[in-house]
């Protein structure tokens, strides 16, 4: 080991170390301040920030203005002295603590602190002088304020005075005590001549900061001896964010030493920078919240119990929802998944009439927001008044009785989830099936084996794992949904655990506890299902490299081809094409009741509404730039993300992968509530109400949509491009901005839109977490369609489809017909 | 054992034609090679013959059956073909085993007969010990005889192989190119093999049909190819071969751009092209027609390569060892040509070597 690495090791020792150190301080500052914040009585962390703020206040009035007006005006400073200290023993009860303040003080310090401490005083519990009258007394020549600065002092110093008006009237009918206090209220007012005093602002501010009578009397203590410094301050107020900073911070290093340990490698590098700053988000905004949920539910009032969760899973309606979540999402995922890979077989691999236009449909209804989907069937499936119902009684005559079908019922829950869930299925299958080698089903058919036995006995075993995958992402997506069951279960009283969460949350902070508790179930659900995902797909992955590019292996259905399409089509009409239609005539109808055509009844009333309303314009532009923040710096964490995983072997990527991973399929309500629970200050982080809670919630669900088109497009980019340019000269920016950039540059606008879009429509997570002002376009339809008008929901649910249809348009002109979603 | 009989096939991608009006026929238990550059139509053909893709028109037969025409199309599983693949295509979801069983099950063998068979299949490839593993847990090598074994094992007619060697390193590839090539003189079956690796056609096949741009360039045994060529490309393609511009006059040619004469007792007259093969050449320090300059030596162990400069040319020649040896860089050399091949020099050589792709 020569010097230079010796050095560099005692370099990597050193930085690890101060680091340490760094993270300890922080902790222990951290909780110092904290300790200091709750001994003193306090209900707020912020009131040291006004307390500092109140004792700069006094600190600078004393020095500017009663200071140069006592030299100016002559008066007794001894006199003062004594008016001072003999007022505050009638002011504080607690004598002794207040005196203590005094001890050991003479001279200028003395006299400043007691002003100071009279000026606390009289700005918060005194009687004080109204603004008005304060600038009445501003508004007083130079020689007039000296004579009345005069007065005062006189008064002060016990001299019966009459002071000219307005101060005059402001004594009237005080006497002792209150009369003095009074008179040095006018005092700090005149002294104080721009009119500024304390303002009105702080001394609110101060009163909340110090309700309780310990913390009234600390806080007074600091703010008149101006004790607090920026740094205590700073500890203090921020004490429990200090803490999780350093607490970050030391786990960070501990990671790193762990590390660089395994790695025998002594070397720091910026990379670690990067990963575990992505590491430190996910653990803050996702592992700490669900911790904390897992915590609070397990062990209610810090003791475990599961009492709580007994009372909660064996109540009859809880557990039929538990019921419902399971047989729907089993259902959904059978269906689907039976529809799906037909369909994707049909789409990809034969030459069914309009493959291309097929699969554009049914990959498009993968990015149709579940409440349209949930809203039209509605309309078609009402029992009583549904255009399908009246069709079918039509047709058969059935009378006037309702039905013959009931959306409001469990098998109309499944059959709505699954037309919305089936995509979820179909895009896994046909991308395996693009992914296979063609010439594995083409060595089946010279082997004697027709189309059909072939797709039997290649195809599907082959594409199985993601069959499985596929299957497995609609189960946990219908379980976990909630949009669908809120707008057909609620009102059907087919309950599922999503809507009954919502419901607990609903009833305020005793049903917090009970939503958590069902929170957990779908938690558990959801953590068995990716490990179960990740286990198949990870142990029977076929990957089958082709030696040359090979064109699809296109199966000629001959005499079915015709048949076959004819089935997709009528597929297409029920499940696409009817829904939308229905969508669309609602929002123009005037009477629900009645056809489009009648008369009369065609209006634009309400798409002129929901484009002119204010309130929905504000909901847009919200919705708009959660949308866009949260895939701006989505696709930043995903970019670098897919740069470690492919280009790096630093640890620690493939754990920050696997939080994302967790993430994404955690189901939307249960991180809401974690967030809920944990963001509120109790871990020195207090955004809950604001649109930053939101925004990380629609990260840490739909970070992984943008990172898998990324991480793919950067695992096809082969390592030697890069090396090549490096070797031609170019330096590793110049070959990221060159090579690397271009090359993954569509990719990377696909997984911006892919954050986007379904952010742009959430609503599972909006429900739980907006606020006034942060209202989106999702929850306003929800509410339009659950509380208003279902025409203008529709209206606004067919715009919201318009829009999103227009941007995958825009995205794939933008990457060149090589993605839409 | 089958024919095939190949009429005016013409196939075209959308615009692009990729083959035009092939016509063949390949004889019972022959070896046939389809050899050309990358992109020259040699597997589409062979696809088409599979039943992969449909000829835009024109015709095929096997044996006396029409597989393909305007009227017909037999799909490719009712065809009795056995295929290898260059990418292998073994299932990877399938043991060895299965993967061998499978063109027998589909045909309802009874499992008795499956599992006899499976096994002389194996045996013939030499894989009996693996039969149970995965393919994932084989080397390419091995993949490759499954592969192999899997298309032989329900006796078919006639085998098509598209490349099957090109994933394999050189010394596996030498090995296996006997192996298939003892396979198919045991069993006498019909074989259509595609490559583009020259030396595989000329150890293996009994004919090789030399495509280019989709057009056959010359069809015959290697030898009959190899030692004349019907064009330049043909030349250049099969072996290693220099071009010369030359003037043919009575009794010998002269090199363009030089004042040397190489004898000549043909009819041709006038602008010439002379293709000369490295080791027709005899390489003499001090004897030979034409005078030049040593530019380059390089012993490769079997062979000397030497390159000599005439005039503006560079020619290349496999040198005897004692010249080899007696020789250094930049002394004059003289060359004989013992045998060589005339090309109408209006022959556009370079477009004609142009690949296509």
């Amino acid at each position: 080991m020569d010097k230079a690495d010796k050095r560099s090791i005692l370099r990597c020792h050193l930085t690890l170390m101060l680091l340490m150190v760094l993270g300890i301080g922080l902790v222990l500052g951290g909780l110092w301040g904290n300790r200091q914040y709750t001994d003193a009585g306090f209900t707020q962390e912020n009131a040291f920030s006004v307390i500092q703020n109140l004792s700069d206040e006094a600190g600078r009035l004393y020095r500017d203005g009663l200071i140069p007006a006592l030299a100016a005006s002559g008066a007794d400073s001894g006199s003062l002295e004594a008016a001072s200290v003999s007022l505050l023993p009638g002011v504080w009860k607690d004598e002794e603590r207040l005196l203590s303040a005094l001890d050991g003080l003479t001279g200028e310090a003395l006299k400043e602190r007691q002003l100071r401490l009279l000026e606390v005083t009289w700005a918060v519990s005194g009687p004080s002088v109204k603004a008005t009258q304060r600038r009445a007394l501003a508004a007083l020549s130079e020689e007039d304020m000296n004579r009345l600065v005069q007065g005062v002092l006189a008064g002060l110093s016990g001299q019966d005075v009459t002071l000219p008006d307005p101060a005059g009237s402001l004594l009237e009918g005080l006497d002792s005590a209150d009369r003095r206090a009074m008179l040095a209220q006018i005092l700090l007012t005149a002294v104080n001549r721009d009119g500024t005093y304390i303002t009105a602002d702080t001394v609110s501010e101060f009163k909340k900061a110090i309700r309780t009578d310990g913390g009234r009397i600390t806080g007074w203590i600091w703010a008149a001896s101006g004790r607090m410094n920026l740094f205590t301050r700073l500890l203090c107020s921020a004490g429990k964010s200090l803490v999780l900073l350093g607490a970050l911070l030391l786990l960070d290093v501990a990671l790193l030493f762990i590390w660089l340990l395994a790695d025998r490698n002594w070397k720091l590098d910026f990379k670690w920078v990067a990963i575990l700053l992505i590491i430190d988000f996910l653990l803050t905004f996702q592992v700490l919240p669900m911790l904390t949920l897992l915590f609070r539910s397990l062990f209610p009032d810090g003791q475990f119990s599961l009492q709580a969760i007994t009372r909660l899973y064996t109540n009859e309606l809880n557990l039929g929802a538990l019921v419902n979540t399971l047989i729907a999402a089993t259902c959904t995922m059978l269906l689907g998944t039976l529809i799906a890979f037909p369909l994707a077989w049909l789409v990809g691999r034969t030459n069914l009439y309009g493959r291309k236009l097929f699969r554009l449909l049914f990959i498009l209804s993968y990015m149709v927001p579940p409440y349209v989907g949930a809203m039209a069937w509605l309309r078609l499936l009402n029992p009583n008044v549904g255009d399908l119902n009246l069709l079918l009684r039509s047709l058969f005559g059935l009378g006037d009785t309702p039905g013959p079908l009931n959306v409001y019922s469990l098998p109309g829950l499944i059959w709505v989830l699954t037309t919305f869930y089936y995509p979820y299925a179909f895009i896994t299958i046909s991308r395996a099936m693009e992914k296979m080698d063609p010439t594995l089903e083409e060595a089946s058919r010279i082997a004697g084996a027709s189309p059909l036995t072939t797709v039997m006995k290649i195809t599907l075993p082959m594409t199985t794992p993601s069959l499985i995958a596929g299957a497995l992402l609609v189960f946990i997506s219908a379980a976990s949904c909630y949009g669908i069951p809120s707008i057909i279960g609620v009102p059907g009283r087919v309950h599922t655990v999503t809507t009954r969460i919502i419901d607990y949350v609903g009833r305020g902070s005793d049903g917090m506890n009970d939503a958590m508790g069902l929170g957990l179930f779908l938690m558990a659900l959801a953590i068995l299902i990716l490990l179960l995902s990740d286990g198949i797909v990870a142990r029977k992955q076929y990957i089958t490299v082709s030696g040359k590019s090979t064109r699809p292996n296109i199966v000629d259905l001959r005499g079915w081809r015709r048949p076959l399409t004819a089935l997709v089509t009528l597929f297409a009409l029920i499940v696409i094409v009817i829904p939308f239609a229905t969508i669309l005539v609602t929002s123009l109808k005037t009477d629900l009741g009645k056809s489009l055509f009648a008369p009369g009844n065609f209006t634009l009333g309400q798409w002129r509404l929901i484009l002119s309303r204010a309130e929905v314009l504000d909901c847009l532009k919200n919705s708009l730039i959660f949308a866009a923040v949260a895939a701006t710096v989505g696709i930043l964490i995903a970019v670098v993300m897919s740069y470690m995983l492919h280009r790096t072997r630093i640890r620690g990527r493939k754990l920050s992968d696997f939080l994302i991973t967790l993430g994404s399929s955690t189901p939307s309500v249960v991180i809401a509530l974690s967030l809920i629970l944990s963001m509120r200050g109790d871990y020195g982080i207090d955004i809950y109400q604001t649109a930053w809670i939101i925004i990380i919630a629609y990260l840490i669900k739909y970070l992984m949509m943008g990172m898998r088109t990324v991480v793919s497009a950067m695992s096809q980019i082969h390592a030697s491009l890069e090396e090549c340019s490096q070797i031609a000269g170019a330096s590793w920016t110049r070959t990221m901005l060159r090579i690397t950039g271009p090359l993954i540059s569509p990719s990377v606008a696909a997984g911006w839109f892919l954050i986007f879009i379904p952010c742009f429509y959430e609503l599972s997570m909006t429900t739980l977490l907006y606020a006034n002002g942060t209202k989106t376009i999702g929850f306003e339809l929800y509410e339009y369609w659950s509380f208003t008008s279902q025409p203008v929901a529709c209206a606004l649910a067919f715009a919201i489809l318009l829009f999103v249809v227009i941007l995958n348009f825009v995205l794939n002109r933008l990457t060149k017909g090589e993605f839409s979603i | 054992m089958s024919t095939v009989t190949i009429r005016s096939v013409t196939k075209a991608f959308g615009e692009q034609k990729v083959l035009s009006e092939f016509s063949q026929t390949f004889g019972d238990g022959e070896f046939i090679t389809l050899l050309g550059p990358s992109g020259c139509g040699k597997t589409t053909m062979l696809r088409m013959i599979a039943g992969f893709e449909k000829p835009t028109s024109g015709e095929i037969l096997i044996g006396d059956q029409v597989v393909s025409s305007d009227r017909v199309f037999i799909p490719p599983e009712k065809r009795g073909i056995g295929m290898v693949f260059q990418s292998y295509a073994v299932w990877p979801h399938m043991t060895v085993a299965e993967n061998v069983a499978y063109p027998l099950k589909i045909r309802k063998m009874p499992k008795a007969e499956i599992a006899a068979e499976v096994a002389r299949a194996l045996a013939s490839v030499h894989l009996s010990q693996y039969a149970d593993r995965l393919p994932s847990q084989l080397s390419g090598g091995q993949q490759q005889r499954v592969a192999l074994a899997r298309a032989l094992v329900g006796h078919p007619k006639l085998l098509l192989l598209d490349e099957p060697l090109s994933n394999l390193d050189a010394k596996l590839r030498e090995s296996m190119r006997f192996e298939i090539k003892e396979i198919q003189t045991q069993l006498g079956i019909t074989v259509v093999y595609v490559t583009h690796d020259q030396t595989e056609a000329m150890a293996m096949s009994d004919r090789i049909i030399l495509i280019n741009r989709g057009v056959i360039q010359q069809v015959g045994t290697p030898q009959e190819i190899y030692d004349h060529p019907a064009n330049p490309f043909v030349a250049d393609f099969l072996g290693k071969v220099d071009f010369l511009a030359g003037e043919a006059e009575e009794g010998r040619i002269r090199i363009s751009g030089t004042d040397q004469w190489i004898p000549w007792h043909g009819a041709e007259r006038g602008r010439v092209q002379i293709a000369v093969r490295p080791e027709r050449i005899t390489l003499s320090p001090d004897s030979g027609d034409l005078d030049g300059t040593l530019e380059s030596k390089y012993y490769l162990g079997d062979v000397n390569d030497c390159r000599v400069r005439v005039g503006e040319n560079l020619i290349r020649v496999i040198a005897p060892p004692e010249s080899f040896a007696s020789l250094s860089r930049g002394d004059s050399a003289r060359l004989t040509f013992r045998e060589f091949m005339l090309f109408p020099a209006d022959e556009r050589l370079e477009d004609s070597l142009k690949i296509m792709t």
